[in-house]
């Protein structure tokens, strides 16, 4: 098969599918499938990945949708847990909360913007 | 017998497909109405002719009748199959469809009011003196009158889509302080899947199974039941493991419901296929809703009793089925299905969208595999996570829960998550295989999603280490013994740009 090929892994060859698609690499190995993001692969060390260098005062469509509500408007007090906006992807709604006590300080998205995964909906300003 | 020669399919994905197979058995040609984002699917590429309904928004394109209505009448169609969700339990859609003199494969557009409209099956299935549900269903729609009822109902309490099915625009109350913002967020999801924002309360039981009798009625009006399934194992009132047929029913209560549903489809005057739902708790049944169409879980049923639904279908719409006192249908060993669905099982079910790579079902006796999508298709945000429905049979439950595990692992999808992790750790919970399961189960066991038993950091080794090989070997296949493995390949081959990912 095209993608079946022989890897050393751990210091035992194994069967691996495998399959590069959009500058990710997926592999199935031992049963399991799991993919990961070729940039990240090219940096010598290891280098964080978009999802992990998010910060509580942004906050970031965690999936590619449309967002269906904005509670909140810029300069506003929010408290940590308090929904900001609800967004939807494949028919489902998602809501997004704030995790931590804060002031509005830019909102970036209105309602029926379509959004991509990452995007920079809300920037907060954390209460000292 | 009324004439059919071209079928036109409103729906998309898997079940456009299923659509498709049937009616080229039965030597109709088909016409596919579809958005512009699913032009790069399966049932686009099988499809006998294809026309356009609109862009990609639901609103726009599968729920806008007229839009459907012109493109198969335009296509030269005679006939409508909706397949389900999106228009398939529209009233105003068959009747439309029957003016324009397009035969609605499905009940009649007054048997869709009469069973489907969940307030008028209420009040029809309490004048029969059916078992119901205690809730409230009233016009009043407004926060504060839904805020009264649940009070009276007292909590928990379920609010639901009077127009839906499917899980959409379905939440649980549990505490008053949340139940403003639960009816509102139900509301807006009824009004964007359904077209409609109107909602009813149900009190939530506990610890019930859901099971549900397929329903069939003949061109003669004729109704029997096509015995049982069990959909217990939901996840936000989204069905994801369903069996035929249930493991928990005696004899005695299988013929009881299966009265109540022929029962309650009669007196809908129902033709062709429905479902009628029960909840199942402590030996007691509750008649829930009537699903006026096909069920996305027909194929269970289908295995077991060796026929073909869809076929059924199109055959009585034409009027040319009847049920004979000859046909005895007995229930034959066990069938499960599994729905795939296009989601991260490790990040709590996060809808994963993308393009398709390899795509393998692990074939073999009795696996059955209803697919939308191939290798390079497209998984977009637009629609419905469910990708593809995985079927198996097998002589008992036991093995066909052991078939179905083998199969999933078995199978390989790059490119999207799917939660097929998440199903195999199901399949094998002893809950599941116990057959004890209530439709609590997953938020009892599976709350929140898995948990990856390997690190990001090792996933990071195994992939440079498999890229590395890749490359090396995808290099080495296609341009033999030109160099070494540190050149890159050369990028006119077709081969190496697909590696590449170009």
């Amino acid at each position: 098969m095209k993608n079946t090929i022989l890897v050393n892994i751990d210091g035992e060859e194994k069967n691996v599918t495998a399959e590069i698609i959009d500058k990710k690499i997926w592999f199935k190995l031992d049963g399991q499938i799991y993919s990961h993001d070729l940039t990240d692969l090219t940096a010598g060390s290891f280098k964080k990945t978009k999802s992990m260098s998010k910060s509580p005062d942004k906050i970031l469509a965690p999936m590619p949708g449309k967002v269906t509500k904005v509670f909140i408007s810029e300069n506003q007090k929010v408290k940590k847990g308090e929904a900001l906006l609800v967004m939807e992807a494949m028919k489902m709604e998602y809501t997004l909360k704030a995790d931590i006590s804060a002031t509005v300080e830019k909102v970036f998205s209105r309602v029926n913007d379509q959004v991509t995964l990452g995007f920079l909906l809300i920037q907060l300003n954390e209460d000292k | 017998m009324k004439k059919m020669r071209r079928v036109a399919i409103a729906n998309r994905g898997e079940v456009a497909v299923r659509i498709i197979r049937a009616c080229e058995e039965l030597g109709l040609e088909t016409v596919l109405l579809h958005s512009d984002a699913d032009i790069k699917s399966r049932a686009y590429r099988l499809a006998t002719r294809k026309m356009r309904i609109g862009p990609a928004a639901t609103a726009l394109s599968y729920l806008n009748i007229g839009a459907n209505i012109e493109a198969a009448l335009a296509a030269g169609a005679d006939a409508i199959h909706p397949g389900f969700g999106f228009l398939s339990e529209n009233a105003d859609f068959a009747e439309q469809c029957e003016k324009h003199g397009l035969t609605f494969i499905g009940p009649s557009s007054d048997a869709i009011r009469t069973l489907g409209d969940k307030v008028s099956f209420k009040n029809l299935a309490k004048k029969a003196g059916l078992p119901l549900v205690p809730g409230y269903e009233g016009k009043d729609q407004s926060i504060a009158e839904l805020l009264k009822q649940v009070e009276i109902i007292g909590l928990p309490v379920i609010v639901k889509a009077a127009a839906g099915g499917g899980g959409r625009g379905m939440k649980l109350i549990r505490n008053m302080v949340d139940a403003e913002a639960l009816i509102e967020s139900a509301q807006r999801e009824a009004l964007s899947a359904f077209g409609s924002a109107q909602i009813f309360l149900e009190k939530y039981l506990e610890s019930a199974k859901h099971i549900e009798f397929q329903i069939f009625g003949d061109c003669t009006g004729h109704v029997e039941h096509l015995f049982d399934r069990e959909c217990s194992v939901q996840r936000r009132h989204q069905k994801i493991i369903e069996e035929a047929t249930s493991p928990s029913l005696s004899e005695d209560l299988r013929r009881k419901m299966g009265e109540v549903a022929c029962a309650i489809a009669a007196l809908g005057k129902y033709k062709n296929a429905g479902t009628v739902e029960f909840l199942l708790q402590d030996n007691q049944f509750y008649l829930l809703e009537v699903n006026t169409r096909l069920q996305v879980e027909h194929p269970v049923t289908e295995e077991v009793l060796n026929i073909d639904l869809v076929k059924m279908q199109i055959l009585t719409a034409q009027g040319n089925f009847i049920f004979s006192p000859q046909d005895i249908r007995i229930p034959k060993g066990h069938s499960i299905e599994c729905r795939v669905y296009a989601e991260n099982p490790y990040q709590s079910g996060m809808p994963s969208t993308g393009k398709l790579g390899l795509v393998q079902w692990a074939e073999g006796p009795r696996r059955r595999f209803e697919y939308g999508f191939e290798s390079d298709d497209i998984i977009t945000s637009h629609y419905d996570p469910m990708i593809a429905k995985v079927i198996v049979w097998d002589e008992n439950r036991s093995r066909a829960i052991d078939k179905m595990i083998r199969t999933l692992k078995d199978s390989v999808i790059f490119g999207v998550h799917t939660n097929i992790p998440y199903l195999i750790e199901i399949l094998n919970h002893d809950e599941f295989r116990s057959g004890k399961m209530t439709t609590r189960f997953i938020e009892t066991y599976f709350a929140d999603g898995l948990q990856s038993k390997v690190s990001d950091e090792q996933t990071r080794k195994w992939a440079i280490e498999i890229n590395k090989t890749l490359k090396s070997s995808s290099f080495h296949t296609f341009s033999g013994d030109m160099g070494s493995q540190t050149l890159s390949p050369p990028t006119h081959s077709p081969w190496s740009s697909h590696w590449r990912g170009i």
